[in-house]
């Protein structure tokens, strides 16, 4: 799972079964073999730096990038990749203005880094999670829906919807339901998402259904609470990886039930220029780490 | 000119290049020791003058298994207390600081708990620490009894007569259902993690929004450079709060500005 905030919480792989003894995950109980999701969460800008002038564009496609790809797993461990990953996209806005360029090429250009963690993530059967600026959202859509349909990528949105534009509510409606029964690899978007607003809105889910009668008072706790939170519509709701871009050392408000447990790794390099070397670094950084999943005596 | 006398002459010559090449040296030594006396000094200077004042609220996460080290846990305070840091949150998930807490207190005389200071914990005047200790349970358990709370409370007031709305939940509820609930610490500006794992071990997510969070390493190799290195870092950072759009629409701009009421601070980068 690849959450993105804006990065957008993105890509489920297939149901895959791994095994990791090391790991005593409270969520590995509802952990299927299911698909890697990608959730990407995006800083306070989104932006994507993009070598090469054409691809500043956002002409490249997925599938393109997927013959060009050329991943190397020697270094890492199959059974220890981490089965959602949640980036958050920083960096954009610096990116563009230290080359002179507007922002929305930073924008673009970090859209070009997003499809090669997407490539990446689909090739590893890794979840990624993402959270969008909306605009892109929708010109990814837009770009990309064959590669979206034929690598079978579910998508999916998280976030407080209502403020959107109708447009972009409807499109992604649409989106959701022609893809709601794919299964390689599940994108979810964060859009106008926080984790104060996730925990808000599932206590408010919770006391609906108290008022309706189907739950009792005194049954209520963390884990109830948690089903109701938005990422309820993943199989693997808590990232194992939290990767932030641009030097920042903080969560910002994204899935803040969700990481209590997540690995944290904070990359210098500006989001545009994350590419694969990086990620790469960041999944040895994790396997290097001994993991813990809520491991109370 | 015989061979001793050509020996001789060759003997003073390589004896002059080997005074010459060691006095070199002697002096290129110097220079070093100097140069590393004037940085050492310069930054001994600069981290010296933190702005403390700009971390006014400090947060340790600790491995429970490291938890156990009374006298490191006592060390690292003492540190805080010697660079003038006064607030300070200490969490571990399985609650093992909270069992220790009248041996720390034993050791750290001037220090006072959170529940003992009436005022706001970063307001007041900090002649003593004051130290907080929080565990797993006052994390996702503390909301759902704050949820829990505020469905009570909701309840009552419909029974007697009042409207009953789950729906105007929002933030500030929860905020005030959370101190109620024996929640009351501030959210750190500033995280130190104390492990081998780079997470925050489940700190309660409620207040970790804007904060910033450094990996320290294990407890059993906590250094008081390392230590003083990071609060220096974070003394340098800027962050913007949520004041940046949300979202931002290509083609017709819609800019909506997002204020987080809950923090208004900012740190410059420099």
């Amino acid at each position: 799972m690849l959450s993105l905030s804006p990065p957008i919480t993105l890509i489920t792989c297939p149901p895959k079964t791994t095994t990791n003894p090391t790991h005593a995950s409270r969520s590995q109980s509802r952990r299927l073999p299911s698909q890697p999701m990608i959730i990407i969460k995006r800083g306070t800008t989104v932006a994507g730096s993009i070598p090469n002038a054409d691809k500043a564009e956002g002409r490249a496609s997925i599938d393109e990038d997927l013959l060009e790809v050329e991943l190397t797993q020697t270094e890492l461990r199959k059974e220890m990749i981490p089965k959602h990953v949640a980036v958050i996209m920083d960096g954009n806005g610096r990116w563009a203005k230290m080359r002179g360029l507007p922002l929305s090429e930073g924008h673009t250009a970090g859209m070009q880094s997003l499809k090669t963690m997407v490539k990446m993530c689909l090739r590893w059967e890794i979840k990624l999670e993402v959270e969008f600026l909306f605009s892109l959202l929708e010109r990814i859509i837009n770009s990309e829906t064959e590669a979206i349909m034929r690598e079978q990528i579910k998508i999916s949105m998280i976030g407080d919807s209502s403020k959107l534009p109708k447009s972009l509510q409807r499109m992604i409606s649409s989106v959701e339901e022609s893809t709601k029964n794919h299964s390689k690899l599940q994108l979810i978007a964060a859009i106008n998402y926080g984790g104060k607003y996730d925990v808000v809105q599932a206590c408010k889910s919770v006391a609906k259904k108290v008022q309706d009668g189907s739950l009792h008072l005194e049954d209520i706790d963390e884990n109830i609470i948690e089903k109701e939170l938005e990422t309820k519509c993943t199989e693997f709701p808590n990232p194992d990886l939290l990767i932030r871009t641009s030097g920042e050392l903080r969560v910002s408000n994204f899935m803040l039930w969700q990481l209590a447990y997540a690995e944290l790794f904070f990359n210098q390099k500006l989001w545009p220029d994350f590419g694969k070397d990086e990620f790469v670094e960041a999944l040895s950084f994790f396997q290097k780490r001994q993991r813990r999943y809520g491991g109370r005596h | 000119m015989d061979f001793r006398d050509i020996a001789h002459n060759f003997y003073h010559f390589i004896l002059a290049i080997g005074n010459l090449v060691l006095q070199l040296l002697w002096y290129f030594l110097q220079n070093i020791v100097s140069a590393y006396y004037f940085i050492s000094y310069r930054v001994f200077k600069q981290y010296k003058s933190i702005p403390i004042a700009k971390l006014q609220y400090l947060a340790i996460v600790i491995e429970s298994e490291d938890a156990h080290q009374t006298s490191k846990v006592v060390q690292l305070l003492q540190w805080l207390d010697s660079l003038g840091i006064k607030n300070v949150c200490l969490y571990d998930m399985n609650g093992v600081l909270k069992k220790s807490k009248e041996a720390i207190f034993h050791k750290m005389k001037n220090a006072k708990s959170i529940e003992e200071v009436n005022e706001a914990v970063t307001d007041h005047v900090p002649y003593h620490m004051t130290l907080e200790f929080v565990s797993y349970v006052d994390g996702k358990e503390a909301v759902a009894k704050a949820a829990n709370l505020i469905f009570v409370e909701n309840l009552k007031r419909h029974n007697l007569g009042g409207e009953l709305d789950y729906q105007a939940l929002l933030e500030p509820h929860l905020n005030q259902a959370l101190q109620i609930v024996g929640c009351k610490g501030p959210e750190p500006d500033l995280l130190l993690v104390y492990g081998p794992v780079r997470s925050h071990l489940g700190f309660p997510a409620w207040r970790i929004q804007y904060t910033e969070i450094v990996h320290m390493g294990s407890l059993n190799f906590m250094r008081h450079g390392s230590l003083i290195k990071a609060i220096y870092n974070f003394t340098k950072v800027h962050q913007n709060y949520g004041k940046f759009s949300r979202y931002m629409y290509i083609g017709k701009e819609i800019n909506h500005k997002y204020i987080d009421c809950a923090s208004k601070k900012h740190r410059r980068e420099e």
